[in-house]
């Protein structure tokens, strides 16, 4: 392992995208790759693979620097290999990306995390991170670290506990991707509140319909009939954003369970985006969000802007 | 809001050190101890209770752990800092400490590589000859120089063989698992073969001259267990050839692609014979002057041969050594003192024989049946070296002959199949990805089967000949 380079350049945007394998992998990091290329941020792949015991760490290094001398690299490493061919395959177009070969030697170890760079002739850069440990705790080390401002993660099958504690403790914003059909045509949902993310979120919705060409709605819930100013108010600068940047919106101001109400609303077919709660985060441990609880029923990819 | 989710985090994070925490203080302040325990004893228990939950669950770095069981050791007053000291530091703890640096120094010098010709030369092209010939060659190496170097050796050559086989491992699951299992598992049985196989087999032997029960040379513990590992190896290729049924009979080409590489890598040189001389050397010290000096005084001596003929780089041995599991086998080791000096071995001991000896009328059987299946168990979710460090004291105050029960206690802290915790070898084939957790249940309760079976035999057939 070598000492690492300094940095070269870094974008506005910074994206990170999680990967478990070459097999469940691929809706993720084509669906990261192309809400990347949407805000034109910088794209990091994670492999977070299980940690050994403690007692047996050392002995699991021992082989792997012997693995090494063998050619062979570490599994991690081997999705990585295979995510940045998968990403020259979904960005034909990206000459840049195309020069970009993986080679373990650009492999350092530092941070407690192995980092291949592959550094381009013209500065630009792809990091493929490798870490090993327990999910949550991996991603938000290195999200602190390198101060991405959203993961992508595909869904999981133990989705309750890991809804919590993505949303509670991942300093960044989050795209769950789960059950993403590449066949279904998707219709942004937005969801339109007093909290002080929605502005966020709008921001983030426009552009991903002004650059992806998808219809747009957005969706007021109340839990009484009558909707109170801020809910209006939020709703009426979403309509203008929108009506600003030139993209048609159909507004929707439902009552009820705002979360039930926005699960069956939202059914198969379309892409949500929330904003993340502002509520205390010791009463979001207790009694949960908005956001934890729509991502622990719905099955549709699910954006929360933080 | 940031500092509130932090904490938030913290708590995750430390759950279980909180819980032990909890646990230690309601035990210590609020739960009188048994009438029949003294308190020093009660506070020993408490101690390695706690200490076994932040093992399991590993919510703080081993070295924590460790240094926990000792300044607590001496803040409950079970016995003076001198004397935790030097009860932490004995020759038990020099040979884990000397066969850890010995891996590195032997696994950096490039062997493997002769090893995969020799194996490949012995066992032909066929796929059952090469299963065999892995289980076989890795119990015996691994009788003398340790499971986790057996198996940091072999991964290189099986997963070499694999990817030759087939461009996807995981379309030949059943043989790349049969050759993986075949390393991990020959490794593992073959570790009980002689006190330098493993820690565990070092710290029975020092608990024996520790708590008088008197001493076995080298050659005695092989002429004692060496024939269960001879038994185990054919039984364990029949096993991983009946679980995991390989896709593959020949391995003809992969055999043919994998000479070509090894043979790249030209005839011996000086300093791999050199290597292989100085652990001759280390290996006849064992055998032959280890009543005199102590395994691990001979450990050591043989990784300083490798330094001073600069076979490997300090900077290297001190990268690649695991000094925190040295310091948390020193602790236990330490409190497993404690343990059988306050008394608190024998409580548990009588515990255990006053409840199982109504179900278990033959005292030799109850003794036999507790010690492994208490050991196996334990081993399957804690380390197997950590087990006898913990149980150790506990059996041998179950009565009966404690050489005998020694033996069965560090033969069945071997039985760790069934997972990829228990064992070394088990772990760094896990860490391939290529083998699952259900693998090692798979095949795994068979190897359980067959080990407890020998393990009867032997002490029922071969150890009252002896």
């Amino acid at each position: 392992m070598k000492k690492k380079p300094t940095k070269i350049e870094t974008k506005a945007l910074k994206f990170l995208t999680a990967v478990s394998s070459v097999e469940y992998s691929k809706p993720t990091l084509k669906m990261g790759s192309l809400i990347a290329s949407v805000f034109d941020a910088s794209l990091g792949v994670v492999y977070v693979g299980e940690k050994a015991s403690e007692f047996h760490g050392s002995s699991v290094n021992l082989t792997r620097h012997n693995l090494d001398n063998w050619n062979i690299i570490h599994p991690g490493l081997e999705v990585l290999e295979w995510a940045l061919k998968e990403l020259k395959k979904l960005n034909p177009e990206n000459r840049d990306l195309a020069k970009i070969q993986f080679n373990p030697d650009h492999v350092y170890e530092e941070d407690g995390r192995v980092l291949v760079i592959l550094p381009n002739e013209d500065g630009s850069r792809v990091e493929l991170i490798l870490r090993e440990g327990e999910l949550v705790n991996e991603l938000r080390k290195e999200i602190q670290l390198e101060g991405y401002d959203l993961a992508i993660i595909g869904g999981s099958q133990n989705k309750r506990h890991l809804a919590h504690s993505l949303i509670q403790y991942l300093p960044s914003s989050i795209f769950v991707l789960q059950k993403f059909n590449p066949r279904v045509k998707y219709k942004l949902l937005l969801l339109v509140d007093d909290s002080s993310a929605t502005s966020k979120s709008v921001k983030w919705g426009a552009l991903i319909a002004e650059k992806l060409g998808w219809p747009v709605r957005t969706l007021t819930v109340s839990k009484t009939k009558r909707f109170g100013e801020g809910y209006m108010g939020a709703a009426a600068t979403a309509k203008k954003y929108f009506d600003d940047k030139g993209i048609e919106v159909e507004q929707f101001f439902l009552t009820g369970d705002p979360v039930r109400t926005f699960v069956e609303f939202a059914a198969d077919n379309h892409f949500v985006i929330m904003g993340a709660s502002t509520l205390n985060p010791v009463k979001q441990l207790l009694f949960g969000s908005k956001p934890i609880k729509t991502l622990e029923q719905t099955d549709v990819p699910i954006l929360i802007v933080r | 809001m940031n500092i509130y989710i932090d904490i938030l985090f913290w708590v995750r994070q430390k759950k279980w050190f909180l819980f032990t925490l909890l646990y230690g203080l309601v035990m210590y302040q609020w739960v009188s101890p048994p009438p029949d325990l003294n308190l020093a004893g009660y506070h020993a228990l408490i101690i390695i209770s706690m200490a076994l939950i932040l093992i399991i669950t590993e919510p703080l770095p081993l070295p924590a752990i460790a240094m926990f069981m000792l300044f607590m050791q001496v803040v409950w007053g079970l016995d003076t800092a001198n004397n935790v000291a030097s009860s932490f530091m004995n020759d038990a703890v020099f040979f884990i400490m000397g066969s850890l640096m010995l891996a590195v120094a032997i696994v950096s010098q490039g062997l493997d590589k002769r090893l995969a010709l020799g194996i490949i030369k012995l066992t032909g092209h066929k796929t059952w000859r090469i299963i065999a010939g892995f289980t076989a060659i890795s119990a015996i190496l691994s009788s003398f120089i340790g499971e986790h170097t057996v198996a940091a050796m072999m991964m290189p050559v099986g997963l070499t063989l694999v990817r030759y086989a087939h461009k996807d491992p995981r379309k030949v699951a059943g043989l790349t698992a049969a050759l993986l299992f075949s390393i991990a598992y020959g490794a593992t049985i073959g570790s009980i073969g002689t006190p330098s196989g493993g820690g565990r087999n070092v710290i029975m032997m020092n608990y024996w001259s520790e708590f008088g029960a008197g001493s076995v040379s080298y050659l005695e513990w092989m002429k004692y267990v060496y024939p269960m590992v001879i038994i185990e190896i054919p039984i364990t290729v029949l096993i991983l050839l009946w679980t995991f049924r390989p896709e593959q009979t020949n391995l003809d080409s992969a055999v043919r692609k994998l000479i070509i590489d090894v043979a790249r890598a030209g005839k011996m040189k000086g300093r791999e014979w050199l290597a292989i001389f100085l652990f001759i050397l280390v290996f006849l010290g064992w055998v032959f002057l280890s009543e005199a000096f102590g395994l691990g005084i001979i450990a050591l001596l043989g990784v300083f041969l490798y330094l001073a003929f600069g076979l490997v780089e300090w900077r290297e041995l001190n990268r690649k050594t695991n000094w925190g599991v040295i310091l948390l086998f020193g602790s236990a080791i330490s409190i497993g003192i404690q343990m059988y000096d306050t008394g608190a071995a024998e409580w548990v001991a009588h515990i255990i024989i006053t409840n199982l000896g109504r179900v278990i009328e033959s005292p030799t059987m109850l003794q036999g049946s507790v010690s492994v299946l208490l050991t196996g168990a334990m081993s399957n979710v804690l380390s197997s070296s950590a087990t006898v460090a913990v149980v150790g004291p506990i059996v041998l105050d179950l009565g009966g002959d404690p050489i005998l029960i020694g033996f069965m206690t560090a033969i069945a802290s071997a039985f760790g199949y069934f997972t990829a915790v228990a064992a070394p070898a088990c772990t760094i084939i896990y860490s391939s990805g290529l083998v699952k957790s259900k693998d090692f249940l798979r095949a795994g309760w068979k190897m359980g089967v067959l080990s407890v079976v020998s393990l009867l035999l032997l002490s029922l057939i071969w150890w009252p000949m002896l």
